[in-house]
């Protein structure tokens, strides 16, 4: 009787349970929302002290352990399949922040200017040493021929907890450190002396211990730069040095022989302060504090054709480009990049140089219009700030943080998540602001700013 | 509409008959043109009983600003307008510290954040980055094959579009404004809704950890229509319509011919 009379009663459209329990809800008014906002709580998920992170994105071919993340090569869960190829920028875990990194052959070096005994990590190819020994943990008397993620790299240093490392940079088979106040370090294969000592007939490469350290130089060396059997070094003083194989000249002294001692260059660099040396393959490029470039080494690719017919190049020639100062330069295998103090970027050589599939090679330098860079009249104040070469590929770094890469694109390396070559400029996607990138042969590597 | 004067009826040869010019009951046959009377207004009506108005552009309810309508002939012109996917301007208003569910301020309140750690510089930082990703999906869905000198050169120039249905894609961004917690945007955009402004709005303030809700959405030009060409409220009458129509004829025939060819 109660539950037909609660029926009945629900059939006059009253609340069932009317006995004063509450008033049914309906929509909420106006001042029950404000008074619903205002009453909210507030989170927090940055303050204004919050900093920006330094990351590190890497991309392309992973086999060789030079992306170091050793799932990609050994999955660590059985269902994930080996990742040969990464196409697009993957994040790399660090302990420190990495100020400066290298891609080589292979392998990667990464180094971080800190005062902590660990300063310089390294990944990838080991057969030659080029990342020091690193000690096999199955068996204790054997090295790692591939390190698949980044492991410290043991410096003989006499302050360990004061001296810094302000650059590295890697070749073919070879790596160089560069400190503040102890030299340069070098490591790996020696066999047409790039590494600056003399050369040991049928001398073992790999799991070797032997780390070299370079101090006699006019004044302290600001830069390292490694071609491909080669290296040079670039002094306080604007002096140019270096060691390594000649036979395209690219040792700039002279003659076409091995160098096993860093020597000093003289041709059209003699007494001119150089503010910036660049080489990967088998060309150089310096660039004096007044913009002027000079270049000598393999010119096969009509790289130096603009002053010489000989292919091959023993001794640094100015190179008169009527393109403007000149700030930065880069030189990749076969094509060179220039950057003037205007923020425009000039290329030649040959390849893929970025101005569409029409132009395959030039001896002049050519520009790239700047709206490839994104400048236009929303944007006009966009400037290209660094370049750097791979061996066939070039990256631009403008103001704003951006990445653009063109060129081969072996097995991945360019980034862009395709595996076509790019014919011009095209956007790297990486989530944060792009403070340096370093690029290899088939993969890259880039130290990136997060957003906020 | 139809007090206004019409057409001038059609006019036709009748031979009519007329008494001859010698008098007497002998009639000739003059011809003599005559208005038709088929088109006499009282046997045909009013001109215009229903007139064809079609739409452009979707606008949506919260939204407001340019709205392109075609009348009569403007309807095919509309098709051929919106096969020529020229890019829309809105300018849109944020606020930040709400999140709701309808990404608008009048939604459902979801979460409160605090924004005094957000600048200038790290808004237009997340602009420049959006603008990029944006730039990058232009050229992919522009269906050009990216390895030919035309595309190179179409790069250069900025012209790359896609000319068939594609995802929302945002040209430009730019910050018109910026005085914590509001911020207005200045967006340049293609076959976007205004939804999804609202959805960029909110995805802008979690990427500066943040929140933020849209609060206005006003498209200020359409394709070739300006707010300048557009009438607001109180010229919504016959004369405004029919000034506007004519001024624009010449600017909607260039850019059909310059796109369409």
């Amino acid at each position: 009787a109660a539950m037909a009379g609660a029926q009945r009663a629900a059939g006059v459209a009253r609340p069932l349970l009317c006995r004063g329990l509450g008033v049914a809800a309906g929509p909420p008014s106006t001042r029950q929302l404000r008074e619903a906002e205002e009453a909210a709580p507030v989170f927090q998920y940055a303050s204004k002290a919050t900093r920006r992170k330094d990351r590190v994105f890497v991309w392309g071919f992973s086999y060789s352990g030079a992306l170091g993340v050793p799932s990609f090569v050994r999955p660590d869960v059985g269902w994930k399949k080996p990742r040969r190829i990464q196409p697009t920028p993957y994040r790399l875990e660090t302990e420190e922040k990495i100020s400066s990194a290298a891609c080589g052959y292979g392998f990667t070096l990464l180094a971080s200017n800190t005062t902590d005994i660990t300063k310089v990590w390294g990944m990838g190819l080991n057969k030659d040493s080029q990342l020091g020994f690193q000690r096999s943990r199955r068996d204790q008397t054997k090295g790692y021929e591939y390190v698949l993620e980044p492991s410290p790299i043991p410096l003989p240093l006499e302050k360990p907890q004061q001296t810094r490392v302000l650059q590295v940079s890697c070749g073919r088979a070879h790596s160089l450190v560069l400190t503040d106040s102890e030299g340069v370090f070098t490591m790996g294969n020696n066999s047409y002396g790039q590494c600056g000592r003399k050369v040991v007939e049928d001398e073992i490469y790999s799991e070797s211990h032997l780390i070299h350290q370079l101090k006699e130089f006019d004044s302290r060396v600001v830069q390292v730069v490694c071609g491909q059997d080669h290296s040079l070094f670039r002094t306080k003083k604007g002096a140019v040095y270096a060691c390594g194989w000649g036979a395209d000249g690219q040792t700039g002294l002279g003659h076409y022989n091995i160098t096993s001692v860093p020597t000093k260059l003289h041709g059209d660099i003699a007494g001119v302060n150089i503010i910036q040396v660049s080489s990967y393959g088998d060309c150089c490029l310096a660039v004096s504090d007044e913009g002027d470039v000079f270049g000598w080494g393999n010119s096969e690719y009509l790289q130096l054709a603009s002053v010489t017919e000989t292919t091959q190049v023993n001794v640094p020639r100015h190179l008169p480009f009527k393109i403007g100062k000149v700030k930065e330069a880069a030189c990749g295998g076969t094509g060179n990049i220039v950057l003037t103090e205007e923020g425009n970027v000039f290329v030649w050589g040959y390849g893929i140089l970025g101005k569409g599939p029409n132009l395959i090679e030039t001896a002049v330098p050519e520009m790239i219009p700047p709206s490839l860079f994104g400048r236009s009249d929303f944007s006009p104040d966009i400037r290209v700030a660094h370049v750097r070469c791979g061996l066939s590929q070039f990256a631009a770094l403008t103001n704003r943080g951006e990445l653009f890469v063109w060129g081969k694109n072996l097995r991945g390396c360019l980034g862009t998540g395709r595996m076509e070559d790019q014919y011009f400029p095209w956007r790297v996607t990486v989530p944060g602001e792009v403070v340096d990138v370093a690029c290899g042969v088939d993969h890259m590597v880039s130290m990136v700013k997060s957003f906020t | 509409l139809n007090a206004a004067p019409g057409r001038a009826p059609r006019q036709h040869v009748r031979f009519l008959p007329a008494p001859a010019a010698d008098g007497g009951g002998a009639v000739e046959l003059v011809a003599a043109r005559v208005p038709v009377l088929a088109d006499h207004p009282l046997v045909r009506g009013p001109r215009f009983r229903r007139l064809k108005i079609g739409a452009g552009h979707r606008l949506d309810v919260k939204a407001s600003g340019v709205f392109v309508l075609g009348i009569g002939h403007g309807n095919k012109l509309l098709t051929d307008l919106y096969n020529c996917h020229l890019t829309k301007v809105y300018t849109v208003g944020g606020l930040f510290g709400k999140a709701t569910d309808d990404f608008s301020d009048t939604g459902k309140l979801i979460e409160k954040t605090t924004f005094d750690h957000i600048t200038r510089e790290k808004l237009e930082r997340i602009l420049a980055v959006i603008q990029g990703t944006n730039q990058k999906a232009l050229l992919m869905y522009s269906n050009i094959d990216m390895k030919t000198q035309e595309a190179y050169e179409l790069a250069v120039k900025g012209l790359i579009r896609p000319m068939e249905k594609s995802p929302p894609i945002i040209t430009a961004v730019r910050c018109l404004q910026f005085a914590l917690p509001e911020f207005q945007l200045e967006i340049h955009c293609l076959h976007e809704t205004q939804q999804y402004l609202r959805k960029i709005v909110h995805e802008i303030g979690l990427e500066l950890k943040s929140s933020a809700v849209c609060t206005q959405v006003r498209r200020i030009r359409d394709g070739v229509f300006t707010l300048d060409d557009a009438l607001p409220r109180t010229q919504w009458n016959l004369q405004s319509i029919q000034e506007a129509i004519q001024n624009c004829q010449l600017k909607v025939e260039t850019e059909l011919e310059k796109t369409l060819g």
